[in-house]
């Protein structure tokens, strides 16, 4: 969504064709992350002609403000729904930065490398809006993340096994 | 005004610019070099907005205040008091990542 979308081309801004095909995970119910991602896709290839991104779209797991347990229920309905996604794109990466619909996705990567289907790197990088404390997804995925990326010196303080680079969006 | 697609040229043209505590919002306008007051919405944020407002102002970078303050900000703002807002770096994220993975 609108923010994460934006911080998250940010980041693959400075990221050379090594990291390619570029699979984009949405929300169904994102209408403007799409836009921005194509325009991001149309700049790039005009440097790197041979690059490649596709779009996939899951249910929303959670709503601002949703309960706990409708939270549970609709991110468990999310990871089931994503675990085929995941199992077809088999990425080496997973980049994320915060929004709900990044939870199940890493999770589902992280069953498939449990199950050792396929091991999977999952990079956090919690956005730069997080000065003190993480977002709900930040403080699941710190625990589930390969690296875990903070903007704010605070935070590296609180989360010791955190990455702190300075701000990078 | 609802919902354009880019605010980059009404940024442009801006003096200053008065703005909620979005993250896009607030960064956008410091990277375009304007003096930025944020307004914090108190009724409606679970106020993680609030942090980066505060420490952008910690920082020196924007002022900052709530809708009911807002006429005293403009009446005795200073914007000369604000310093340039060094860009993020990106670079340093790729470098990291590059390392990770082995390319270098």
């Amino acid at each position: 969504t609108g923010g994460h979308t934006t911080e998250i081309l940010r980041l693959l801004s400075c990221l050379s064709e090594s990291y390619s095909p570029r699979h984009y995970v949405l929300a169904d119910s994102d209408k403007m992350s799409e836009a921005k991602i194509r325009s991001f896709e149309q700049k790039r290839a005009e440097t790197f002609s041979k690059s490649q991104f596709s779009l996939d779209r899951i249910p929303r797991s959670r709503e601002v403000r949703q309960s706990w347990i409708s939270s549970a229920v609709t991110t468990l309905y999310s990871i089931l729904y994503s675990l085929p996604l995941t199992y077809k794109r088999k990425p080496d990466l997973i980049l994320c930065n915060g929004p709900g619909t990044c939870v199940p996705v890493c999770l589902s990567a992280f069953l498939l490398g449990l199950l050792r289907i396929k091991k999977t790197i999952i990079v956090y990088v919690e956005s730069i809006c997080r000065v003190e404390t993480l977002s709900l997804s930040g403080k699941i995925l710190y625990y589930f993340s390969d690296y875990f990326i903070v903007q704010w010196p605070d935070l590296k303080k609180k989360y010791p096994k955190s990455v702190y680079l300075g701000r990078i969006v | 005004f609802r919902f354009k697609d880019s605010l980059a040229e009404d940024l442009q043209s801006a003096d200053l610019v008065i703005s909620h505590a979005g993250a896009g919002s607030c960064l956008e306008t410091l990277e375009k070099g304007k003096p930025l007051i944020v307004v914090i919405n108190d009724k409606l944020m679970d106020n993680h907005q609030l942090e980066l407002a505060k420490q952008l102002h910690r920082d020196g970078y924007v002022l900052y205040c709530n809708c009911s303050t807002l006429v005293e900000m403009l009446q005795s703002m200073d914007l000369s008091a604000l310093k340039p807002f060094p860009p993020g770096q990106p670079e340093k994220f790729a470098s990291f990542l590059d390392k990770v993975f082995g390319f270098q």
